[in-house]
């Protein structure tokens, strides 16, 4: 195995195995050796997080983990990725994801997130009882191609479809890809409020964001 | 009046007062919220559960063995003694020491008085294989409907039940035709439409003494419940107040005040603490230490009189798997062998309504909870996902199981809830929908349809066949 090649399993292996100082040092290592970090994320962090979201899936691992791989996986790309200039970075998409205003519930959402971050995508996670607009200035500010939003509770749900009517009103709906998921949502509801997508699960949620992508791009 | 906390510090010095959890909030260690999931919670679960040597067997679903019981007390209690709880609002921990912890339960309610009149019970706790009926807490499990019809047609629905010790109502979801907003007026609205209209269903039926225990499942925050609690909108201090704990171990300080608004009205509070397996608590053994952990956590820093945990599976958002049971059934067993704590267990089933999996998740769960000394709240159907997919059929069966439950050994139930779950265990990840309340019932007679009552009746034919007596059905 050349250099090149170890450095970019240190990566993969650092994230499977929740290593943030090997990850860290082998970030340092990419930029100081002048390695290409595109493919120091692809093959390396991103994949490892591939592996620990598949794990998590099969629940051979636990949420801990899950959000430990991507608490590490953020703290890489937060060096890497500056690296590179926006158009060519190795991302599947940008996606802005939140609690809806008035709903405290963030397990679920930190799941989407972490799973969202090992199908490639950079995630802008804005926490929970987040306000409609945050929503909308976010994602323009990062030029997201998708928002996501949870919602845990059915009195809480509603804000889901006061977040759409607000992109719609500031005529930017067309512009974003909303999702809706979380305890309360359900396909007939995300289609009553007209979400884009909706997911039961993680994994699922993830998958939809790819199908959904692929779709606007390539229409 | 069963326990004024409010005056506690002149009654009973030996309990933690309301203000001084207060107090420890905003003066306690702080910490970051993620910290305390990962660097806190997480490494001490895992030690505590290691040392204690806690295995899950998956041979068994209802051990038998009281030192495996007993352990997962004891875990928990050092566990709550080691963790305390996170204030979300303050980022601070709050801690107890040992001997508050001790007094906090030997001073716990044993008893608690819920409805009135002809209604009115005594909830007490159980034992392992107690020869006591549990107590039945039925209804929708706060699951939301579409309209008002569908609430009071329910609800009376759930009133006629003849098992019915206390109502659990579903959600309204909208409100002076609006859909709710949390902390706006029309949640006000909606929550005093939740309290107006099942008391006036429950005095239809004839039952107007039957107390709503998860008062109120469409106020969220504080302030929509503190507005419905106004004596004309017909609560009362004998009605059950339920309050949620945030996983893993968070309060705040909107769940808090809604705790002290039931506390000051001298009601009954209950505490919903709902651990994922899957979650930060991890696989089936921390996860049962949790669930232990959540009624010292409740008990103590949010002033319980009642407990509702409903440990949920991370992905299936149910708790009918054979791994959900077992920690049920270990956590349940480890309270109710070591403390005179009110704990009932509320059922997720994975399938609708009008299926044959939602019952055999049915007769599974509460077979587990009943012979492992807990009670039960019965249920929210499909995971609670979907508005208008419960009926009254399903918490009847409940109730039926749940006395066909009393006096059946650990033993005897592990090996029947093992028949029943192999059952249903393959369709948990894609479990039948079922059918919404108005597909498979007339909602105005109250009635089953014939398709129900079908699969109602094969299935109940099934567990007699299986060993189960069920008691002759009084309607």
């Amino acid at each position: 195995m050349n250099e090149k090649e170890e450095i970019i399993e240190k990566l993969r292996s650092g994230v499977v195995n929740c290593n943030e100082e090997g990850v860290m040092e082998a970030v340092h290592e990419v930029i100081k050796k002048g390695f290409d970090p595109n493919e120091a994320i692809e093959r390396g962090i991103s994949e490892g997080m591939r592996v620990m979201g598949n794990r998590f899936d099969k629940m051979e691992i636990f949420l801990p983990e899950l959000m430990i791989a991507a608490d590490i996986v953020k703290a890489g790309l937060n060096i890497l990725l500056p690296e590179i200039q926006k158009e060519k970075r190795p991302m599947k998409g940008r996606v802005v994801i939140g609690t809806i205003k008035g709903d405290i519930h963030s397990i679920g959402k930190d799941i989407v997130a972490a799973m969202l971050q090992a199908y490639g995508f950079e995630v802008y996670d804005l926490g929970l009882d987040v306000q409609v607009s945050k929503f909308y200035e976010q994602a323009r500010k990062v030029e997201a191609d998708i928002i996501a939003i949870s919602a845990l509770m059915s009195s809480t749900i509603g804000g889901q479809k006061d977040a759409i009517d607000f992109l719609e009103a500031m005529g930017a709906r067309a512009r974003f890809i909303v999702m809706v998921g979380g305890g309360a949502a359900s396909p007939e509801w995300a289609e009553r409020i007209g979400a884009d997508g909706y997911a039961k699960t993680a994994a699922e949620a993830s998958k939809h964001a790819l199908e959904l992508l692929e779709g606007r791009r390539g229409g | 009046m069963l326990w004024n906390y409010l005056k506690e510090e002149e009654a009973d010095n030996k309990m933690v007062s309301f203000s001084e959890i207060m107090k420890r909030a905003v003066t306690g260690k702080p910490c970051l919220a993620r910290d305390y999931e990962l660097k806190v919670f997480v490494p001490k679960l895992r030690e505590i559960v290691k040392n204690y040597d806690i295995e899950y067997d998956p041979a068994t679903i209802i051990p038998s063995d009281n030192s495996l019981a007993d352990d997962v007390f004891k875990a928990a209690f050092d566990f709550f003694l080691e963790t305390g709880a996170y204030c979300m609002d303050t980022e601070r921990i709050i801690k107890f020491d040992e001997d508050e912890i001790r007094e906090g339960l030997k001073n716990a309610p044993s008893k608690a008085l819920l409805g009135e009149g002809k209604d009115a019970r005594t909830l007490t706790p159980r034992k392992p294989e107690d020869k006591k009926s549990p107590w039945c807490f039925l209804g929708a499990g706060g699951v939301p409907v579409s309209s008002e019809e569908i609430f009071s047609s329910l609800v009376k629905g759930y009133a006629s039940i003849p098992e019915a010790n206390s109502i659990t109502t579903p959600a309204l979801t909208s409100a002076g035709g609006l859909r709710i907003r949390p902390r706006s007026p029309i949640e006000m609205m909606g929550a005093i439409r939740n309290a107006v209209l099942a008391r006036e269903a429950m005095r239809q039926v004839g039952r107007p003494g039957l107390p709503i225990m998860n008062t109120l499942a469409t106020a969220e925050s504080a302030v929509a419940l503190t507005m419905a609690l106004q004596p004309k909108y017909g609560l009362r201090a004998t009605d059950g107040y339920l309050v949620a704990v945030m996983d893993p171990f968070k309060v705040d300080f909107d769940r808090l005040n809604k705790a002290y608004a039931v506390l000051s009205l001298g009601a009954p509070l209950g505490i919903a603490i709902s651990p994922l397996l899957g979650g930060y608590s991890g696989g089936p053994e921390g996860t049962a230490v949790a669930n232990a952990a959540y009624h010292l956590l409740a008990t103590i820093a949010s002033k319980a009189t009642w407990h509702l945990p409903f440990p949920l599976h991370i992905k299936y958002v149910c708790n009918t798997t054979p791994e959900l049971l077992w920690l049920i059934s270990v956590s349940g067993q480890a309270i109710s062998r070591n403390t005179h704590l009110l704990s009932l267990n509320l059922n997720y089933t994975a399938a609708g309504p009008c299926t044959e999996m939602c019952l055999y998740e049915i007769a599974a769960s509460v077979m587990t909870s009943v012979v492992s000394g807990l009670s039960i709240e019965a249920l929210g159907v499909s995971g609670g996902r979907y508005e208008d997919n419960m009926t009254p059929m399903e918490p009847r069966f409940s109730a039926q199981m749940a006395h066909a439950a009393v006096g059946v050994k650990r033993e005897d139930a592990d090996s029947l809830v093992k028949k029943l779950a192999k059952r249903y265990v393959d369709r948990m990840a894609n479990p039948p929908k079922g059918k919404k309340y108005q597909e498979c019932y007339d909602i105005n007679k109250i009635e089953p349809s014939r398709e129900y009552v079908g699969i109602y009746n094969a299935v109940k034919k099934e567990l007699e066949d299986l060993g189960i007596e069920f008691k002759p059905e009084s309607i």
